[in-house]
């Protein structure tokens, strides 16, 4: 009996400044396959449909379980993880892009420190590290952990941005992902002490006001982050911030309060 | 980022600027100019008292400007920019919400176009003083009254989905079911002004008072 079979079709470059070429390939089908095992067939046997010798697909890819983010790409036109991307689900012939709103370096990958940047730019982290043993922090309430929870479970995959008409060349919107992470640190009862540098690098250009509410980010989210919540949120905190650090000075010097 | 700071909060502010603009002034006097003219609605004699009552507002020029002409240039002209800066993606991905941004910006250029052609056939060629048969004498063209009809689809539309979008960016409507809710007010109020202005175009068109009635049957 012949095997089943199925056609991908890949954008390529060798290099940003190549010409783009399409190249297909036929792949023999299996139960349960996903799109990385697809490009792991072509990286066995790097022949093109036509039989014409081609090179294996350059693409990122680690925890094959939809956890580090890395694998994200254009599937039939829908940015999304590889990993998760079943065979059996997808509309014949696979078309894979790779993302369009980073700096390409080759095939199916791309460069997303921008979004690793803009989490280190915007303080996304808990600063516990000093010179001497400060002591436990606060505890959370279970319900705030709760509400915490699936704000942590972004995976920097930068579909969000993809998706974005806000995010481009011409606008450098930090996209969703990032103002989430910010909502997500303030929110914690230490991370809240730096809240004000959090809202005050996201004002500006590429800042939260960038945002115009296409709300396509909260659509393609992997996993189910609620992102439209997160822009209004923290939108609500930074102009409540930039209006109280306006008109107000400071009174007291006491605990750092939350902002927003 | 160091760099970035000294011109941020300009650029913040300008946006937010822009936002509220499309509120307050513009959706108020958008508001307000409605209500004047439903009037038209309920006799020429009411109407003609309305509107030469807001012609003689005192400090004409300086209340239009600084309520209207400048907000206005500004929210449009700083509207096109973001426009500009966005690059839509409606065809890869025709979502609902994706299509309001879209709808918005197409909108915001109608209601341009319209508020410079009604601005210059209403106040330029009218010099200031346009009276219910002037309008009326407007409105029988019936191409006239076809652009009417689609500028104020397009600027009742606009404000509507602003509404929403004004509430989901000030923080206002953080949560997904106040958004929905706020949506449901945003439609409620475009559908209202789109429905109040067409009935006074048409009105206007015929020569009807269906909100005379009051008036001319009430004893008088
Ligand atoms: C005349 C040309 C106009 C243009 C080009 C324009 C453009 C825009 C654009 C692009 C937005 C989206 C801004 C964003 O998402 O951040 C917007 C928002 C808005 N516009 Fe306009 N607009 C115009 C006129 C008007 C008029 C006549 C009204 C009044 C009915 C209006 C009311 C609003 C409102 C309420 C918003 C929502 C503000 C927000 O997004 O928070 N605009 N406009
Ligand atoms: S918010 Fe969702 S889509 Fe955006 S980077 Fe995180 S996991 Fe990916
Ligand atoms: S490989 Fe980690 S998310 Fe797909």
């Amino acid at each position: 009996m012949a095997d089943k079979t199925f056609i991908v079709k890949i954008k390529r470059q060798q290099r940003p400044d190549e010409a783009v070429r399409w190249e297909e390939f036929e792949l023999r089908w299996r139960p349960h396959m996903n799109v990385i095992i697809c490009l792991r067939d072509i990286a066995e046997r790097p022949f093109t449909r036509e039989g014409k010798e081609s090179s294996a697909v350059s693409y990122e890819a680690n925890c094959l379980e939809e956890v580090c983010g890395a694998c994200a790409m254009v599937i039939n036109g829908k940015p999304r993880q590889a990993c998760t991307a079943l065979v059996d689900d997808l509309e014949k012939p696979i078309r894979l892009e790779p993302l369009t709103k980073f700096p390409l370096i080759r095939d199916l990958q791309v460069d997303r420190s921008k979004m690793f940047d803009d989490l280190k730019r915007t303080k996304c982290w808990i600063p516990i590290d000093g010179t001497y043993d400060i002591g436990p922090g606060p505890r959370m309430a279970p319900e705030k952990q709760e509400e915490a929870y699936p704000l942590s479970r972004c995976i920097t995959c930068g579909n969000c941005l993809e998706i974005c008409p806000k995010v481009n060349a011409d606008d450098q919107f930090v996209g969703a992902a990032i103002v989430s992470q910010v909502r997500l640190f303030n929110m914690h009862p230490t991370g809240a002490m730096h809240s004000a540098a959090r809202l005050d690098a996201l004002m500006g250009p590429g800042g939260i006001e960038d945002c115009d509410n296409a709300q396509n980010c909260v659509k393609i989210c992997p996993k189910g982050i609620p992102l439209t919540e997160s822009l209004a949120s923290v939108n609500g905190q930074v102009l409540r911030h930039a209006i109280k650090s306006f008109f107000t000075a400071p009174k007291t010097i006491g605990s750092a309060a939350p902002e927003g | 980022m160091a760099v970035a700071a000294s011109n941020s909060r300009t650029s913040y502010i300008l946006d937010k600027l822009q936002s509220l603009s499309g509120i307050v002034p513009i959706g108020a006097f958008l508001a307000e100019h409605i209500w004047s003219n439903s009037y038209a609605l309920v006799s020429p004699a009411k109407y003609n008292d309305v509107s030469s009552e807001l012609q003689q507002v005192p400090w004409r020029i300086f209340v239009e400007t600084a309520v209207l002409w400048l907000p206005l240039l500004f929210h449009s002209l700083y509207g096109f920019y973001i426009w500009w800066k966005g690059k839509s993606n409606i065809t890869a991905h025709p979502w609902m919400s994706n299509w309001m941004y879209t709808l918005q910006r197409w909108t915001g250029l109608i209601a341009f176009v319209f508020i410079a052609w009604h601005l210059y056939t209403q106040r330029y060629e009218g010099h200031g003083v346009t009276s219910y048969a002037d309008v009326q004498q407007f409105l029988t063209n019936p191409w006239n009254l076809t652009f009417y009809i689609i500028g104020l689809l397009a600027a009742s539309f606009h404000l509507g989905n602003g509404v929403w979008n004004f509430a989901c960016k000030w923080g206002i409507a953080v949560s997904v079911r106040s958004q929905r809710a706020f949506g449901l007010l945003g439609a409620a109020v475009g559908v209202s002004f789109a429905l109040a202005g067409i009935a006074i175009v048409i009105g206007l068109h015929y020569g009807a008072f269906p909100l005379g009635g009051y008036v001319t049957g009430g004893g008088q």
